[in-house]
């Protein structure tokens, strides 16, 4: 039985849901934020896509976000709108399962832990913030907020958590006997980040990415978290059509199978290491659509990929290629908004040392 | 109603500090065991040292190129799934033509946590990224697949302690679904003083030799290690005529959406995951020779693991073996999956090493000798950070 896409939230540099979304696809574009990031002593303009999650406060209520840290907090927002556009909010949650793929955990509540040993010493370091910067943080908050009882896991495996994680999504849902899953992606930024960013690609790329561009380094940070409510398909038309196939694999032993007719979306997110192995490795005749440069550079890129091609399926068309996405004469690219056709949608992901995700959504 | 498909454990790979092979830690539980001692890798400025079960000799990697320079986790889960590939007759010239997926639970594996990288970076100078690219080659699925040149599903579960017991589960799904002949599944971790100061400030790291289940258990014992089953479905078995050690019948997992650190007063997410996974296989209590507990020594987690042992599977033996390798997190479930097939194998438990005092409030005390048990099938369980429960359910194999 096929995978249905019941509902979905996203929480990014663009803004919070899928209506900040859609009209940042529309206009083709998402600005990342400057912030100032310390490298060789001077203080440096860094551009990042940040996430706000002030709008957690409309679901959830403060004490209970006492302890929450900004990285469970992005996951919990888009859990929450994936449920509230599900229409499932309000319902019982105790056979739901949690799937959630992040590339890096929590990385500000774990530096925040070596602070408070660092600062005070071993003695003084924070139990709170210890149990935050545990990867399923998030997934446990999302557990016990939502009351939801079903098996509960967090997958990391840097660029291919999200194939990866939606793997076992799919399991679950076909083996486990479970009502639903809240599947979904999460990553933040941190300056150590940023610092490792600098170190490992430059001072930060100023202009806007290019990530079609697959040999040059454009990539901007981002942060942010995409969630699904998935089911199995149960006789209702599913507004975002269905998953109907992930495949995983490495280009270096095989090509990702992609029919002709496909569309894709490219993950490519401007870092030129994985760049090369969309050169080689993306069918030329396909057409392809690329957003990344909406969202920025972010480990679950996949995951907001996911989502654009749920709406796409709802709206029956594809949108445009963000304008800012680069040239490149070798892609069949859609640069003006058109209808999909019934066409399948392929989102491709290449990792830095090769390995793909193929995450195939369809509408019928 | 329906039963899963059983999945067949062919080979199994193992080190912790009870030994660096299956069998050596196998003759140190049955031996007595080993005492925890000071970590020797790192220090601390606790007033009180907590002691722990540490690896002392350092594994070669059997890796190459990038492989050279991994972190000790990933070095720990290539050197358990050597072992485990070996004992399944399988090798590197074999497995890339097979469908072969890697499931590997960790928790420090993917902590992008390095002290001194951090603390150099807060100081204002400019730290070399050697910590962090060392931290990117070590992600343990990814590094068994590139050993092994196999590119199915590749998934490190990051589900705190109940890591390897969800990687072994999940990576059976995958041969009952037909994706793949063969899995490499299991967890690996190491020691650190992240974890190590971490888990002192929860106030929940005994300054003495854990004792599970004991009336004067005072906490956990850290420890490293790793685990590795080689999983394959019954027909790839049969076809290269290798005899299983056990089968997987069935796993079970939930949340207890209860609190982040602390488990369920009323266990309610261990009994769903035992009673999922004992559905799943069709069994009932009668056909359970013996659980292997998770059993920390920590007050909240034996009081509820007892509690829920009583209600559901009274007067099975039961024991916890982290008095013998320490709590290894991520590597915990495996570690004690591997320990829960070999002692099936051989038809008896060891001690549950610590437990001497029963505890009143307990309603259900582990074994307190070396135990012969009888019965085809045993149950492994994890509790974790977060709420996870996860069981696995195995029955005797002809290896």
């Amino acid at each position: 039985m096929r995978i249905a896409i019941q509902g979905i939230g996203v929480a990014g540099g663009f803004g919070c849901g899928a209506d900040p979304l859609r009209r940042a696809l529309l206009s083709g574009e998402s600005k990342p934020q400057n912030i100032l990031l310390e490298a060789e002593s001077h203080k440096h303009e860094f551009p990042v896509y940040l996430c706000d999650t002030s709008r957690l406060a409309d679901f959830v209520n403060k004490r209970a976000l006492r302890r929450v840290d900004h990285f469970s907090r992005m996951a919990v927002l888009a859990s929450v709108l994936a449920l509230e556009d599900a229409g499932m909010l309000q319902e019982d949650h105790q056979n739901f399962a949690v799937v959630v793929a992040s590339g890096y955990g929590a990385t500000r509540t774990t530096f925040s832990f070596l602070d408070s040993t660092i600062d005070d010493g071993d003695a003084c370091a924070s139990p709170t913030l210890f149990s935050n910067s545990v990867h399923n943080a998030a997934a446990a908050h999302i557990s016990i907020l939502l009351k939801a009882n079903g098996p509960n896991v967090t997958v990391s495996q840097f660029e291919m958590s999200v194939p990866s994680a939606l793997f076992t999504a799919c399991r679950w849902l076909q083996e486990k006997g479970v009502d639903a899953v809240i599947f979904g992606g999460v990553d933040e930024y941190c300056n150590v980040l940023g610092y490792g960013w600098q170190r490992f690609f430059g001072l930060g790329h100023k202009a806007d990415m290019r990530p079609l561009e697959f040999e040059y380094q454009s990539a901007i940070a981002g942060e942010g978290a995409a969630f699904f409510l998935l089911t199995l398909e149960n006789g209702d038309k599913p507004k975002y059509g269905y998953i109907a196939d992930v495949q995983i694999g490495h280009g270096s032993i095989s090509a990702p199978k992609i029919a002709k007719n496909n569309l894709l979306i490219l993950g490519a997110d401007g870092h030129k290491l994985s760049g090369s192995h969309y050169a080689r490795h993306t069918p030329q005749g396909n057409q392809a659509a690329i957003y990344s440069p909406l969202y920025g550079s972010i480990p679950i890129g996949s995951a907001f990929d996911i989502a654009i091609a749920a709406l796409s399926i709802k709206e029956c068309k594809v949108f445009a290629s963000s304008k800012y996405a680069g040239n490149n004469s070798g892609l069949n690219m859609v640069w003006k908004e058109q209808d999909l056709n019934s066409k399948p949608i392929c989102c491709l992901k290449f990792s830095c040392s090769g390995e793909f995700g193929v995450i195939k959504l369809v509408g019928d | 109603m329906k039963t899963n498909p059983t999945v067949a454990v062919t080979g199994i790979g193992c080190l912790c500090a009870a030994g660096l092979n299956l069998k050596a830690c196998m003759d140190s539980l049955f031996g007595g065991g080993c005492t925890p001692q000071p970590p020797s890798r790192f220090s601390s400025d606790h007033p009180t040292v907590y002691p722990v079960f540490e690896i002392y000799k350092t594994p070669s990697t059997g890796g190459n190129g990038p492989q050279a320079d991994i972190m000790l986790t990933a070095k720990f889960a290539l050197t358990a799934a050597e072992e485990a590939l070996a004992n399944a007759g399988l090798n590197r010239k074999i497995l890339p033509d097979k469908r072969v997926g890697i499931c590997i639970g960790t928790t420090v594996g993917s902590a992008m946590n390095n002290e001194e990288f951090y603390r150099d970076y807060r100081s204002g100078g400019r730290p070399h990224m050697d910590a962090i690219t060392r931290f990117l080659n070590s992600n343990p699925a990814k590094v068994i697949a590139e050993q092994y040149g196999v590119a199915g599903p590749c998934q490190t579960i990051v589900n705190a302690c109940s890591s390897g017991t969800d990687a072994i589960g999940l990576g059976a799904s995958w041969i009952r679904s037909g994706l793949c002949d063969v899995v490499i599944a299991g967890g690996a971790d190491e020691l650190c003083r992240v974890t190590y100061n971490g888990f002192i400030s929860l106030m929940i790291t005994a300054e003495s030799p854990c004792r599970p289940f004991d009336v004067d258990r005072k906490g956990l014992n850290l420890g490293e290690g790793a685990a590795m089953l080689v999983l394959e479905s019954e027909a790839f078995c049969r076809k290269r005529n290798q005899v299983p050690h056990a089968m997987l019948l069935s796993y079970g997992s939930a949340c207890d959406a209860y609190h982040l650190t602390a488990p369920a007063p009323d266990g309610r997410g261990l009994k769903q995951a035992i009673a999922s996974a004992m559905a799943a296989c069709q069994t009932s209590v009668d056909n359970i020779a013996f659980i292997n507990a998770h059993g920390t020594g920590t007050p909240d987690n034996d009081r509820v693991e007892s509690q829920v042992l009583n209600e559901l599977l009274s007067g099975v033996p039961f024991l916890s073996t982290k008095g013998y390798t320490g709590h290894t997190l991520g590597a915990a479930g495996a570690i004690e999956a591997a320990f829960t097939i070999a002692c099936l194998s051989a038809g008896k438990i060891p001690a549950s090493a610590g437990f001497e005092t029963p505890d009143p409030d307990l309603l259900s005390t582990p074994v307190q000798q070396e135990t012969a048990v009888d019965g085809t099938i045993a149950i492994s369980q994890s509790l974790a950070f977060g709420g996870n429960n996860a069981v696995v359910i195995f029955g005797k194999g002809e290896g």
